[in-house]
């Protein structure tokens, strides 16, 4: 028997609808991989199971017993535990504290058990054979993929019978992903049910015994992981064929350098690092997270202190704010990396988020001129393909692909020829990554500069010209041409020997 | 005008309370609507107005003013004490008091923006630290009368219209105008929605949040000295009430106590408001505190108001219904 | 490549091993501050190291030191709780107009007063959560109903408390009076507390909302929670001082709204939320209690009282905004 059955699934809210009739099948003891674009209702999907959301209609059933959690603590107690995207880290409290919050073990006059929760987590970590961490540390210290493995932990710390983990490797590193899709299977082989949400085909083929795509809703199909191929998978998760996720990839590289950096430095995350980017390349940066990615992209940008030179187009630049960097057709953009927390003023609409950084151009005197703005803000929508009803739409109300365009807008607004771009395509869906990468390779025809940084090592192996690796704040490996390779990157990323 | 009726609902709203308050008042205390009382409740409302001015570019700048009273109560003091009721003194005196309003506000301003203490903090010190340094000066003792020319311009009239009454007016509009059609009006929503997105994008940050509080330094020793005027002498204490209801009038405006919304227009409704029933409660045989109790109330309905507040308030009752049903 | 104000970078060196000892211990500076006003006050003055002396300057403070302690809990949670002024106000004079003179009637009132509090906090906490409303205006117009409130039951300072109610502040047991029983009570609820789930809970939330909603807490619980609890202990600091002053009072309690923030902040409580210890709010408010004592001895004209107190704060702010933006930088 199905540990988890569902049937005719419906979801709307207002006038949208999010699940249609879904339905799902899944057993005890297997890696289940859900698929499908974002807006496909897997999260909807997700939340239901979770007891976030009520259905409208349909069915669940766990172990054929019928399943209808009122809230989520009432999904956890049927053992249902779900690590989201979102992490719900507590940056206040310890490791352990995050692990056990609000299922601390107490002690007399409802005193929290200091040994016992110290005891528990070690215990924990030691059975599923976790990257280390140390129990007493403030979450606040740890980077995004040290807190991604504590929400990992926190979820195992309420023993699942059901294990959802939704994008879970997003923000985790090569070697913490290998551990992850490691504890999926040993999951599995513990008789528990692991579903498994990911973007990235390369780790469903690593882990999934099964899987389901979900598209427009609905539920399209429905596969044993060794009987379909990619093609086939992406073909039904978009419901067209993809001509191809990367675009081609054609050099425009020209001799003119753009942006030249000699020596930068910043803090302790950032040594003695120098390249260059020249006119109508796309340069990757890769590496595993936390060794220094985002401080360069930060001091390149202005946002934190750095030492060393840099020089925009030849001419030394000494880059103190974002506002420095953002000079017009001879400065740097970002693209960054917190779309919502730096990258866009939710409450505004879309037109007040595009021309936000290019105030000036649209104000005479100090005085805005509407008109400059309306057709600023058309000719970029336009430009961009951004779905939105009108340019007064609030951001918040967008999709994540969507908004990841109003800020490529805001920056391409500004005319700045060198374009920062970190981690571009996280969270975003598979039809708005492809336009995404044709955008980047667009503007590298047309002469603009670009950095771009991720964490998905197919992407850099196939849209970027050449690939900086990072390792211990410093550059380790730079890879052109037929040098670049998943393998070569991994490699250089993680050992010293690297050329 | 849909859209703009609900983009500007709050505004909208705190218009059409007034207005219902009004006629209620009206109503209660028909005297209430003749010449000189409408004169006089302009007078008041503007002095309000005048400080909220600042207070409203601070807020929705995502800060706060703790220290209007006593860059108010200061202004007031040094402006009698300098001129010692004598008129051509004011020449110099006037701009020296607002420069030194605004030199107080550019450090309120650089405090926050520059060290980052928090806005509650750093003004709260300005203000305690003011009241130290002026009741030292004055010894206790409140300094001599004012001017006749302040007099006039608190509580004189141009024909039928009240001085004051005028310059709240050109305010107003200087407010409503720098709100909404300037670059800098654009930068400070930016800054109060999120200081670091505005940061991100090339907005001055620094800049517009000093100059926030630098204009409400300003406003609020031109309030001091226009109130010294109307009561005709500086006395201790005389800023206190102001800074409740700049606050009040605000957010009864519309604007987010936490910044990247509202409008001065709204906050003229706010002052209003208060304005109004202050004079009603009295005509109604109330006391001072049912009139605190009606201010807060006021307060409570008037930032419910906002949708925010239903959509919390439709989710428990959705919450209910469906646990019911199970 | 300088820096923006709002992205300095750690310093290095002593300020470093400076900034990770205040990131453990935030009530550092308030205690090095208290330890340089003692050392002032201990050379231009005798008796000030004395039990004596401790117990007077409690007996002084202990009123502030409630209101802080219910306003710690309250920013812990990443709040602010303006109302205490009007429960402060409003307790004083309904224990000045209905206190018998008798130990029941004394008794009983209390106990209403504090439920009082408790209630009036976690209907403040109760709109905050279902109305979505924000803290400083829900505890604004709070402040002002309640402060109205008093002001229409005694309109001026005025009723009265039995005699032997105002001897708590100089009645003594083992040596020491009763607020500094008080005091070390309070210090024993916040080691408590701060280990029971609920107060884990709420500084959790005040730490990162956002993660204590998805990980399943009830916000309105913890609201009501944290707000009743300041009202209770602003409750408390009324029926106090109705010990030290003996009347009711029904504008009083503005004068430590703002002091009780202030207390909490010199004490190293981020006004962010989700750090900080009531140690050092005690000690905090402390401060601002002797700072008096220390203008009296230094000779020099009151008035300087409060501008001591605002450069103190200053100082006291300073320092830990520097510390946390450093702590801030280090865990990016």
């Amino acid at each position: 028997m199905e540990l988890l059955e569902v049937s005719g699934l419906s979801k709307r809210f207002g006038g949208v609808v999010a699940l249609s009739e879904a339905s799902f099948s899944a057993r005890a003891g297997e890696v289940h991989a859900l698929l499908g674009e974002n807006g496909a209702g897997k999260s909807t999907f997700i939340q239901i199971l979770a007891g976030a959301l009520h259905p409208d209609e349909g069915r669940i059933a766990l172990s054929g017993a019928e399943y209808r959690p009122t809230n989520p603590d009432a999904a956890r107690d049927r053992g249902i535990v779900t690590v989201f995207q979102e992490l719900s880290s507590i940056p206040d409290l310890t490791v352990e504290g995050n692990i056990w919050f609000r299922r601390e073990p107490r002690t007399l006059l409802g005193m929290r058990d200091k040994r016992e929760i110290r005891r528990r987590t070690e215990a924990l970590f030691q059975r599923y054979a976790f990257p280390t961490l140390n129990p007493g540390q403030e979450l606040r210290r740890l980077g995004l993929a040290e807190r991604q493995v504590v929400e990992i932990a926190k979820g195992l710390a309420q023993d699942p019978r059901i294990f959802i983990l939704d994008e879970a490797t997003s923000a985790l590193a090569a070697r913490e992903t290998e551990w992850l899709l490691d504890l999926t299977r040993r999951l599995a082989a513990e008789g528990r049910l692991v579903v498994f949400i990911s973007h990235r085909m390369g780790e469903v083929r690593a882990v999934a015994d099964r899987l389901t795509i979900f598209r427009g809703g609905r539920t399209v199909a429905a596969h044993n992981a060794s009987e379909v191929s990619d093609d086939e998978i992406v073909t039904q998760m978009i419901g067209r064929r993809l001509e191809r996720l990367y675009p081609e990839r054609l050099p425009y590289a020209t001799e003119r350098v753009a942006l030249e950096v000699r020596g930068l430095s910043s803090g302790a995350r950032l040594s003695d690092v120098s390249f260059q980017l020249r006119e109508g390349e796309v340069l990757g940066v890769g590496g595993l997270q936390g060794h220094g990615q985002r401080e360069l992209f930060q001091a390149l940008f202005g946002v934190s202190r750095a030492e060393g030179e840099s020089l925009l187009w030849g001419k030394p630049a000494s880059i103190a704010s974002p506002r420095d960097a953002l000079i017009g057709r001879d400065g740097i953009a970002l693209v960054p990396e917190d779309r919502r927390g730096q990258g866009l003023l939710l409450g505004k609409s879309v037109r007040e988020n595009l021309t936000l950084s290019v105030i000036r151009r649209i104000s005479s005197r100090g005085v805005l001129r509407r008109e400059s703005e309306a057709a600023l803000v058309k000719e970029m929508i336009d430009f961009l393909r951004i779905k939105v009803s009108s340019p007064e739409q609030q951001t918040d109300t967008l999709s994540g692909g969507n908004q990841q365009k109003v800020i490529f807008g805001k920056m391409l607004l500004t005319e700045a020829r060198i374009l920062l771009l970190y981690d571009p395509t996280r969270g975003v869906d598979v039809g708005t990554k492809s336009e995404i990468f044709q955008l980047m390779r667009d503007l590298a025809a047309k002469g603009y500069a670009i950095l771009f940084y991720s964490s998905d090592l197919p992407e850099l192996v196939n849209v970027a010209d050449r690939v900086m690796v990072m390792r211990q704040g410093r550059i380790a490996a730079t890879l052109a041409g037929d040098q670049i390779s998943e393998d070569a990157i991994l490699r250089a990323a993680l050992f010293e020997e690297a050329a | 005008m849909n859209a703009f009726l609900a983009r500007n609902r709050l505004v909208v709203l705190a218009y059409v309370g007034m207005f219902v308050l009004l006629a209620v008042t009206a109503f209660f205390s028909p005297g209430f609507l003749s010449e000189s009382n409408l004169r006089s409740s302009i007078v008041l409302a503007a002095f309000v107005g005048i400080v909220a001015f600042g207070q409203t570019f601070v807020i929705v700048g995502g800060g706060i003013d703790l220290s209007v009273p006593w860059v108010l109560n200061s202004a007031a003091i040094l402006m009698a004490a300098f001129t010692g009721g004598h008129d051509l003194p004011l020449l110099w005196v006037a701009p020296l008091l607002l420069v030194a309003g605004g030199l107080i506000g550019f450090i309120n301003g650089f405090g926050v923006a520059v060290f980052g203490v928090p806005a509650i903090i750093m003004t709260l010190a300005a203000n305690v630290v003011l009241q130290g340094l002026i009741v030292i000066y004055t010894g206790g003792v409140p300094p001599p009368t004012a001017p006749g020319l302040i007099r006039y311009l608190s509580v004189g009239h141009v024909g039928p219209i009240p001085v004051i009454g005028v310059i709240w007016a050109v305010l107003a509009i200087a407010a409503s105008l720098l709100m909404s059609k300037t670059a800098f009006g654009r930068y400070l929503y930016a800054v109060g929605s999120s200081t670091t997105v505005a940061e991100f994008s090339g907005v001055p940050t620094a800049r517009t949040t000093i100059s926030t509080y630098v204009l409400s330094g300003v406003t609020a020793a031109l309030a001091g000295i226009l109130l010294t005027g109307y009561s005709g002498q500086a006395y201790l204490g005389m800023g206190d009430p102001y800074l409740f209801t700049s606050i009040a009038a605000v957010a009864i405006g519309g604007a987010s106590i936490l910044g990247g919304t509202g409008h001065y227009i709204g906050t003229i409704a706010g002052a209003l408001v208060l304005t109004i029933l202050a004079g009603l409660l009295p005509a109604l045989g109330l006391s001072t505190g049912a009139l605190m109790v009606v201010y807060g109330g006021v307060i409570l309905v008037t930032v419910s108001l906002s949708s925010d507040a239903f959509v919390g308030v439709w989710r428990l009752v959705s919450q209910w219904r469906a646990a019911a049903q199970r | 490549m300088a820096s923006t104000p709002a992205a300095r970078d750690g310093v290095s060196g002593f300020g470093a091993m400076w900034v990770r000892w205040l990131d453990r211990a935030p009530f550092l500076v308030a205690l090095l501050i208290l330890l340089v006003i003692v050392a002032i006050r201990s050379r231009l003055e005798s008796g000030v190291l004395t039990l004596d002396e401790l117990n007077v300057d409690t007996a002084s403070g202990l009123t502030l030191m409630l209101a802080a302690t219910g306003q710690t809990i309250v920013l812990l949670r990443g709040g602010i709780d303006l109302s205490i002024g009007g429960i402060i106000s409003l307790g004083t004079v309904l224990a000045a107009t209905h206190f018998g003179s008798d130990p029941v009637s004394v008794g009983a009132w209390s106990l209403a007063i504090l439920a009082f509090g408790f209630g009036a906090g976690a209907l403040n906490g109760l709109l905050i959560s279902v109305l979505r409303l924000q803290p400083f205006l829900v505890t604004l117009a709070a402040w002002s109903i309640f402060t109205g409130i008093a002001t229409m039951i005694l309109p001026t300072d005025g009723g009265s408390v039995p005699e032997w109610w105002t001897r708590f502040g100089y009645a003594t047991l083992l040596g020491l009076s009763g607020p500094v029983w008080v005091l070390l009570g309070l210090i024993l609820f916040w080691y408590w507390f701060r280990a029971t789930r609920l107060g884990i809970v709420i500084q959790a939330t005040g730490s990162n909302e956002r993660s204590a909603i998805l990980s399943g807490v009830s916000l309105i619980r913890v609201n009501i929670a944290t707000y009743g609890l300041s009202g209770l202990f602003a409750a408390a600091a009324a029926l106090y001082l109705t010990t030290q002053t003996g009347t009711g009072s029904p504008l009083i309690g503005r004068d430590y709204i703002l002091p009780s923030v202030a207390a909490a902040v010199v004490g190293g409580i981020s006004l962010f939320g989700g750090r900080g210890n009531l140690v050092g709010t005690l000690i905090g408010a402390f401060i601002l209690t002797i700072i008096g004592d220390l203008v009296f001895a230094l000779h020099v004209s009151s008035y300087w009282q409060p501008v001591l107190s605002g450069l103190i704060l200053l100082v006291a702010v300073l320092v830990s905004s520097l510390t946390e933006k450093s702590a801030r930088r280090q865990s990016q």
